[in-house]
This record gives structure tokens, C-alpha cells and sequence, in this order.
């Protein structure tokens, strides 16, 4: 009898913890993920129920109103390009953008976290409810200016974001639509307009992913300042050969760019150093380095739904890995991703979590969530950081990205162009910041099927660059 | 039984079986000012008063324990509320099977009271556990890829909310005799069949009680080894076997995938939960019924959606009390027979909660198990009233032994 009271002890004991295991899953996914199953297009529920709440305004940083209600219903202010511009941002209120603030921040827009005596007035009151005003870090003009800047006609996005506090100034993707007026030419256009490439896009990095082979270098090859690699045009792997921009095998031209040290080869952007790199690292080393960046890991960023960047972990062959090396093989990354990895290099090797709302308030002055900037991780030292910021630098005075340079300010960055099978021209990429503590901005840009980053989307930097130190003292 | 001469002893159900059957009666006279219905204000007196009489009245026919009975009581009232404001045909047949199943508790307490002699009622009952067992793999038809029901007419019949209690009875009497062959050759029949009738949830049930009936007889480390690692076995042979099986192991890692077809359920499950928040969308106001099944798999997320998940973690919390409520009348009982059997039932209880709960949040792949008390249909809830009513028949033993020793201390001057 003793014997089996003590038994029933250890089985009561395993019972509660079923108990305490099913309270504390469901506490954490519905912290976690509650409000992405909230915004989530299947909630029926919020849609009828938005129907009977005024909709709250969605103002950008600087109080310029993006979205507001007339006669209970959502409407945009300004004019179509203002509207484009921020669209994918904002959203519109047909639920064509997926993840946009009208989505995301649907339970402040709505009402939905109203207290019990915030109902119980609009009740008594015999009111219809009013959802909170939300303030984005979006800032409009920007969103503008670079949609100016960004060549007509084509698919492709920019970010731009604070790499210190994490705050997103703009998220665009390209081609754009106004939510006022959404046509048929819009609906049926095969670039799909409604797609928000700057965080659901998943890009084949390209050279812009060298980053974080170098930073792998860095980390795991103590010798990386004296290290030469040579590079000798063509690098056969199995079924892979590994080339260089330039390299045009039917007219017999390879580019070579012979004997090289890890900083020269990152400023050339030499994908035959950088495969041959991948390789010594060995998949292992670079596939941590990787990862400690964000790539496999699930993003559960508070404010932003941003697609999962991945690195492959089958199929790894010798030529699959070098090419890992270089940015091309398997992997995959949003804008948004990117531009977090360029603002890491400058933020000292901290990456911040992407955040975009900055304030709600409820009808009556009530704050209901403010900005706090947030560590997403550390994946680089001070002083590796420092490193690598020496090596971006390089590239805009010397190397593939001269054409974003500004005289007399600190830009870095990396360029990248990715081979897509299915295309004629590269994907052109640039992520890159501004090295100031006055003007803590980081960019990324991506336009598709246009050619070389280092052409294309370089300048497109500096024009951007130039205009946010024009008019960085209102941010 | 009470005898007159002892001293009244507190009973903690009292203030609580005020609050709950309050609860109710607003509940439902709420339910019907909104719809005016007279059989709202029937329910509203009618449920109350079935409270009180599986609560309190119990104690006229037996000592019972208050606190259980009010925690059993409240739960079986919740579902009967939350199923008849989102089908009231559906909250009707409940009440009814919920005043049943009161019946039924008080006839599976008293079994337990006063059977003295179990031997040829457990050779009976496994015979009958056998036949009831077969009987839908010959007439039952395929709901849901498992063929885990018999109809008679109109109506319908789950045999494995029955064999349920047998099992309980069987195996805690095979084991405090110390025959563990025949315990164990039972339980596999049981498990055997319910493989057959590709009812996995209820097999894993079956399982889960057996090992732990098992363990609390033997106190074998070895046995909890081999079990778990045997349960893994046969839940991978259960995944390489059955389609079903796989289809919903997919769904349960990724709903998302297909949130209109194949994910449906769980998504629209998780989005309940959600919208209802922390203090819920109010009774009468919510929209759960999108979810399909939320009369019986999803009851616990539409209660989650209209009260809340504050709400819904004292709903665990009504459960985890009545769990180790049974588990202290399982370490109070005088023989090896009824510890066993209390802790059975308990075990059985939480199991059950656990299963069902873990895959409305998916925390576990889902499965076809009811909610104890709370989910629609009239097997499960007289089968789940029945095993509180076995827990009470322990429970009133206890107080029988109590109150014997009380007796004896006094003839024998001394003190307890």
C-alpha cells in the first residue's frame, strides 16, 4: 500500500505536468503567433466585425495621414503616386496586400483590444466604436522619392531602415498600384503588383551574400589578413563550373583576376575566390555563419511578417557549396533580410529587429503601444564588424559599387548580381549604409531582370543616399 | 452512513455549487432575453436545479465529495450553455443526456459502494468489453477514416466510452489481485481492437490509463521504458499504416498550408482563440460555428472564443482540480482494488482533457476524443459522469473507513 501511494505521488505528478504543459503551449502560441493568426485572410470574424468599428487613421513618422475613414468607411488621402508609394506598406482595405499594416495592426485599426470599459462606454454612449490611430516609421516622402528613382516598369523593391533603432523609413515593392483605384490593368498585370516583394520576396542573394562568407572567413580563419587566393577564371566542380562576371564562354573570354587577398577579392566581388573560400570553410562552418544571421531560422518579428530566408541543407555537393560561397546555389532571402544583414556590418554587428509601428492611440489619447527597439541577435564581434565595415567601404571607393559613391560621406555597401535560369538579365542587388552616426540608414535594393547591381542599382543608392543626408534631420 | 453523533465536517463544494449554479441561471436567462425563447427560461431554472441535485442531493444518498461533484457539475452545465446558444436543438439533447448521466453517476457510485465480490463480475464484464468491442468493425460504417460506431435506428452508440469503464474495473481489479497476465492480455485485446476499428485517439487513451494502472501496481521503471518506447512503436506503425493517420500528422505540422481545405479545421480553430482574446468576444456574440465539429472536437475553442482565454485557463484549472481531487481519494482508499480504480479514473480524465485540448491548440495532432463533460454527445457524457461516479464510489468507501476508525477510536478511548 506505502508502495503504491508513492507511485500515485509520481503519477500525479505527471498528470499536472500535462496540465502545465497544455496552459504553457497555449500561453506562448497565442503570444507568439496570436496575432498572426489574428491578420491571418481566413478570420472571418474580424472581417464582419470590422464592418461595425471606424476604422482608425494610419499615419507615416512625420504625422502625414496615409489612410483614414470618411463616413465610417477607409479611404486614402494625397494623390496616386503618394498612394503607391506606401501602398504595400499600408495596405488596402480589399485585403489585396498581404501582411501590410491594415492587416497587421487590424486589432488597434478595429478596436479589437479595446478594454471592457472602453466598450462598455461606446455602449452606454449608444456610439459607433472607433479604432486607434496608428503611426508607422514609414516616412512618405521617402517612400516618394524613391519611388521616383526606382526605373518605370520594372519588378524589384527597396528598404530602408535605422540600423540603430531597427525603425523601417520605407518598404517598398515594385511594380506598385493605388489602393483608391484599383483597375484591371492592375489585377491582371503578370508582375503581380499586390505582391510585397520587400518582405515576401525570397531573392537568390547573389554577391550580396559574400558578407557572410567573408564573415565566416573572418571568424573561422585567424590568418584571413595575409590570405591569397588565386583566381584562375574557371573552377570545374563536378557538374558546376564556377565563373565570373564577364566571362562569355562561346567567345572564349574569362575573366581572371589571378593572385588575391580576402579584401581584394570582396571588393572585385570574385565569385572563383569566394567559391574556393566556401570550400575551405567547408559547408558546416559556412551554414553556422549563416544562421547566426537569421537564415533557417523562423522570423517572429513583432511588427512585420518577413518570409523565412533559407540556406540549403541538402544536396550539397562540392559545386553546390561553392556556389554557396559566391550567393547563387539554393539560397534565398528577402529584402528586408538583407538590408537587416547590410545594417548589422554597420550597427557594430548588432542586428535589430525590424520594427514599423512607431505609436497607436485610441480615440480618447490613450497610448496603447509604443516603439521599443529590440536586439534580434548578434552575429558579429565589434571589432569583425569593423572588419568587414573596412571591406564594404572598399567596394564603393574601389571596387564594383564606385558608381554610389558620394564625395566627402561614408557610404558602404556591396553590389550583387544573381543569375536566374529563367531570365535574361541578372537580378541586380545593392544593400549598403551610410557610415554616421547622424545618419544611421541602411539600404537594400533589388531590381529584377535589369542587369548589373554595380550598374543598375548602385546609383539608384546614391541618389537615395543623397537624399535622405539632404533631409535626415527630420527623421 | 453519516452518522448523526460525528462532527459536521467542512465541506469546501458549498459556497462554490452557489456561484456555479448563479452562473448558469445568468447564463441562460441572458441566452433568453436575447431570444425570448421559452425553453431558454427553462433551461435557466432546469439547469441550475440538475446542479443541485448532482451536487448537493448526492450527499442525501451517500457521503460524496462536494468539491468534485461541484467541478463535474459546472463543466457538464458549461457545455450544455455553450451548445445550446450555438444550436439549441443540440443544447436540449444535451441537457437530457446530462440529467442521464447524473443517473447513471449514481448508479456506477453505488456498484462501487456496495459490490463486495468482483470476480465473476470482472469475467463479465471483459466478455462483454470483447463483444461490444467487435460489434461496429461488423455494423459500424467508416466516419472519418475510423469505424468506431454502432446504429440502432436513429440512434448511435461509441461501444469504446463503455468498455471504457470496464477496462477501469477490469484492469484495476486483475492488478490489485496480482494477475498481470490476464490484465495485460485485456488491455491488448482492448488496444488490439480499437486498432481495428482505426479509432488511434481512443486506442492511445486505452494505452496512456493501462501503462499507468500498470505502473502504480508495480512500480517498474522498465515497464514506463518499454511502454513509452512501445507507444512510439506502435504510433509510427500507426503513421506508416493508415492514410488518415498521415494526413493529419501533416496538417497538424502545417495547417497553413491549406487553410481552406485540409487545414480548415485547426485554422479556423487557432483564429477562435485569437479573436476571442483574453477576456473573450461575450456568450451569444462570437461566430465559432465557422469552426466544423465545434459541437464535439472544437467545443473547448468556441468556449476559449466566447469567454476568453483567461476563462478558458480556469476551465483547465477546473480540470486539473478534479485530477487531483481523484488522486487524493486514490491515495486515501483502504484497498489496493479501489486506489487502483481512482487513480484510473483520474488518469483516464486528464488523458483524455490533454489529448483533445493539446489538438485544438495544436500542441499534439488532433484526434476524434471528446472533451470530457463538455462535448456533445450522450455516450461521452454518461460515460465521463460514470467514471466520476466510480471515483465517488471510492470516495464514499473512504469516508465509510473514515468514519469506522472514528467509530473505534471512540469505543477504544482513543484519539484519531
Amino acid at each position: 500500500m506505502k508502495k503504491l501511494r508513492k507511485n500515485l505521488r509520481l503519477i500525479t505528478v505527471f498528470l499536472i505536468l500535462l496540465f502545465v504543459l497544455l496552459a504553457g503551449y497555449g500561453a506562448y502560441s497565442v503570444a507568439v503567433y496570436g496575432n498572426r493568426w489574428f491578420s491571418s485572410s481566413a478570420n472571418t470574424f474580424a472581417r464582419t466585425q470590422k464592418k461595425n468599428v471606424i476604422p482608425g487613421d494610419i499615419l507615416d513618422r512625420n504625422g502625414a495621414v496615409l489612410a483614414t475613414a470618411q463616413n465610417g468607411k477607409r479611404v486614402y488621402p494625397g494623390d496616386t503616386a503618394s498612394r503607391s508609394a506606401t501602398v504595400h506598406a499600408v495596405g488596402d482595405s480589399g485585403s489585396n496586400v498581404n501582411n501590410s499594416a491594415e492587416n497587421f495592426f487590424a486589432s488597434y485599426l478595429y478596436g479589437f483590444n479595446m478594454s471592457f470599459l472602453e466598450r462598455l462606454g461606446y455602449a452606454l454612449r449608444g456610439e459607433e466604436k472607433h479604432g486607434d490611430a496608428v503611426r508607422l516609421t514609414i516616412d512618405s516622402r521617402l517612400a516618394q522619392y524613391v519611388s521616383s528613382v526606382f526605373p518605370e516598369g520594372m519588378a524589384g523593391a527597396v528598404v530602408v531602415m535605422n540600423y540603430k533603432t531597427g525603425e523601417v523609413l520605407t518598404e517598398q515593392s515594385f511594380p506598385s498600384f493605388d489602393p483608391q483605384n484599383i483597375t484591371t490593368a492592375v489585377k491582371q498585370n503578370p508582375l503581380k503588383p499586390f505582391y510585397n516583394r520587400a518582405i515576401q520576396g525570397l531573392y537568390t542573394p547573389g554577391s550580396t551574400f559574400k558578407i557572410v562568407t567573408a564573415a565566416s572567413v573572418i571568424e573561422n580563419i585567424p590568418s584571413y589578413e595575409t590570405l591569397t587566393v588565386t583566381c584562375d577564371g574557371m573552377l570545374q566542380l563536378g557538374q558546376r563550373l564556377i565563373t565570373d562576371a564577364g566571362t562569355d564562354m562561346a567567345a572564349g573570354k574569362v575573366t581572371k583576376h589571378g593572385e588575391l587577398t580576402l579584401k581584394k577579392a570582396f571588393t572585385v566581388s570574385c565569385n572563383n575566390a569566394f567559391a574556393r573560400l566556401a570550400l575551405q570553410l567547408g559547408d558546416l562552418k559556412l551554414r553556422k555563419t549563416a544562421e547566426r544571421f537569421g537564415f533557417n531560422d523562423n522570423f517572429l518579428f513583432q511588427d512585420m511578417v518577413v518570409e523565412n530566408s533559407s540556406y540549403p541543407t541538402s544536396n550539397r555537393t562540392d559545386g553546390e557549396i561553392a556556389w554557396t560561397g559566391a550567393g547563387q546555389s539554393a539560397l534565398s532571402a528577402s529584402p528586408l533580410h538583407l538590408c537587416m544583414i547590410a545594417a548589422c556590418v554597420a550597427n557594430d554587428g548588432v542586428m535589430m529587429e525590424p520594427r514599423m509601428l512607431m505609436s497607436a492611440v485610441s480615440p480618447t489619447g490613450y497610448t496603447r503601444a509604443t516603439l521599443s527597439s529590440r536586439v534580434y541577435r548578434r552575429p558579429l564581434s565589434t571589432q569583425q564588424a569593423a572588419v568587414l565595415k573596412d571591406y564594404l567601404r572598399a567596394v564603393i571607393t574601389s571596387g564594383t559599387g564606385t558608381a554610389a559613391n558620394i564625395p566627402g560621406v561614408k557610404v558602404c555597401g556591396k553590389t550583387g548580381s544573381a543569375e536566374i535560369d529563367t531570365q535574361e538579365n541578372t537580378n541586380a542587388f545593392f544593400v549598403g549604409f551610410l557610415d554616421d552616426p547622424n545618419t544611421p540608414y541602411a539600404l537594400s535594393i533589388v531590381v529584377e531582370n535589369a542587369g548589373g547591381g554595380g550598374s543598375v542599382a548602385a546609383p539608384m543608392a546614391k541618389q537615395i543616399f543623397t537624399w535622405m543626408l539632404k533631409n535626415s534631420n527630420a527623421q | 452512513m453519516r452518522e448523526k453523533s460525528g462532527k459536521r465536517r467542512p465541506q469546501p463544494g458549498r459556497a462554490m455549487l452557489a456561484a456555479v449554479m448563479l452562473f448558469f441561471f445568468l447564463g441562460f436567462f441572458l441566452l433568453a432575453l436575447n431570444d425570448g425563447e421559452w425553453k431558454s427560461f427553462l433551461l435557466a431554472v432546469l439547469v441550475p436545479l440538475i446542479i443541485f441535485i448532482g451536487t448537493a442531493g448526492m450527499s442525501k444518498l451517500f457521503p460524496s465529495d462536494q468539491l468534485l461533484l461541484a467541478l463535474t457539475n459546472f463543466l457538464c452545465a458549461l457545455g450544455v450553455l455553450v451548445l445550446y446558444r450555438l444550436n439549441p436543438e443540440k443544447g436540449m439533447t444535451q441537457a437530457g443526456n446530462y440529467g442521464v448521466g447524473v443517473a447513471c453517476m449514481v448508479a456506477c457510485t453505488y456498484v462501487v459502494r456496495y459490490v463486495p465480490r468482483w470476480k465473476w463480475l470482472t469475467v463479465l464484464m471483459m466478455l462483454g468489453s470483447a463483444g461490444l468491442l467487435v460489434l461496429p468493425l461488423v455494423f459500424g460504417r467508416e466516419t472519418n477514416g475510423a469505424k468506431n460506431w454502432i446504429y440502432i435506428g436513429n440512434h448511435s452508440l461509441q461501444p469504446s466510452e463503455i468498455v471504457k469503464l470496464a477496462l477501469l474495473l477490469c484492469v484495476s481489479w486483475l492488478l490489485s489481485q496480482r494477475r498481470f497476465f490476464p490484465a495485460l492480455l485485456f488491455s491488448g485485446m482492448c488496444l488490439g481492437l480499437l486498432m481495428l476499428q482505426k479509432d488511434l485517439g481512443t486506442a492511445l487513451l486505452y494505452y496512456g490509463v493501462a501503462l499507468i494502472l500498470f505502473f502504480a501496481a508495480t512500480g517498474s521503471r522498465l515497464l514506463v521504458l518499454c511502454g513509452v518506447a512501445g507507444a512510439g512503436g506502435g504510433a509510427f506503425a500507426g503513421y506508416q499504416m493508415f492514410a488518415h493517420v498521415k494526413r493529419r500528422v501533416a496538417i497538424w505540422l502545417n495547417p497553413w498550408a491549406d487553410t481552406q481545405g485540409a487545414g480548415y479545421q485547426i485554422v479556423q480553430s487557432l483564429i477562435a482563440i485569437v479573436n476571442g482574446g483574453f477576456w473573450g468576444v461575450g456568450l451569444g456574440l462570437g461566430n465559432a460555428s465557422v469552426i466544423p465539429e465545434y459541437y464535439n472536437d472544437f467545443i473547448f475553442s468556441v468556449i476559449l472564443h466566447e469567454f476568453g482565454v483567461i476563462f478558458g485557463l480556469i476551465v483547465l484549472c477546473m480540470y486539473l482540480f478534479i485530477v487531483i481531487r481523484g488522486m487524493m481519494i486514490a491515495r486515501r482508499s483502504r484497498t489496493v482494488f479501489h486506489s487502483l480504480l481512482a487513480a484510473g479514473c483520474t488518469a483516464m480524465l486528464a488523458l483524455q482533457t490533454f489529448v483533445i485540448i493539446g489538438g485544438n491548440i495544436k500542441l499534439i495532432p488532433l484526434t476524434g476524443v471528446t472533451l470530457p463533460f463538455i462535448s456533445y454527445g450522450g455516450t461521452s457524457m454518461v460515460s465521463s459522469l460514470c467514471v466520476i461516479g466510480l471515483l465517488q464510489g471510492v470516495a464514499s468507501r473512504n469516508e465509510a473507513g473514515v468514519n469506522e476508525d472514528r467509530e473505534l477510536a471512540m469505543q477504544g478511548g482513543g484519539t484519531l
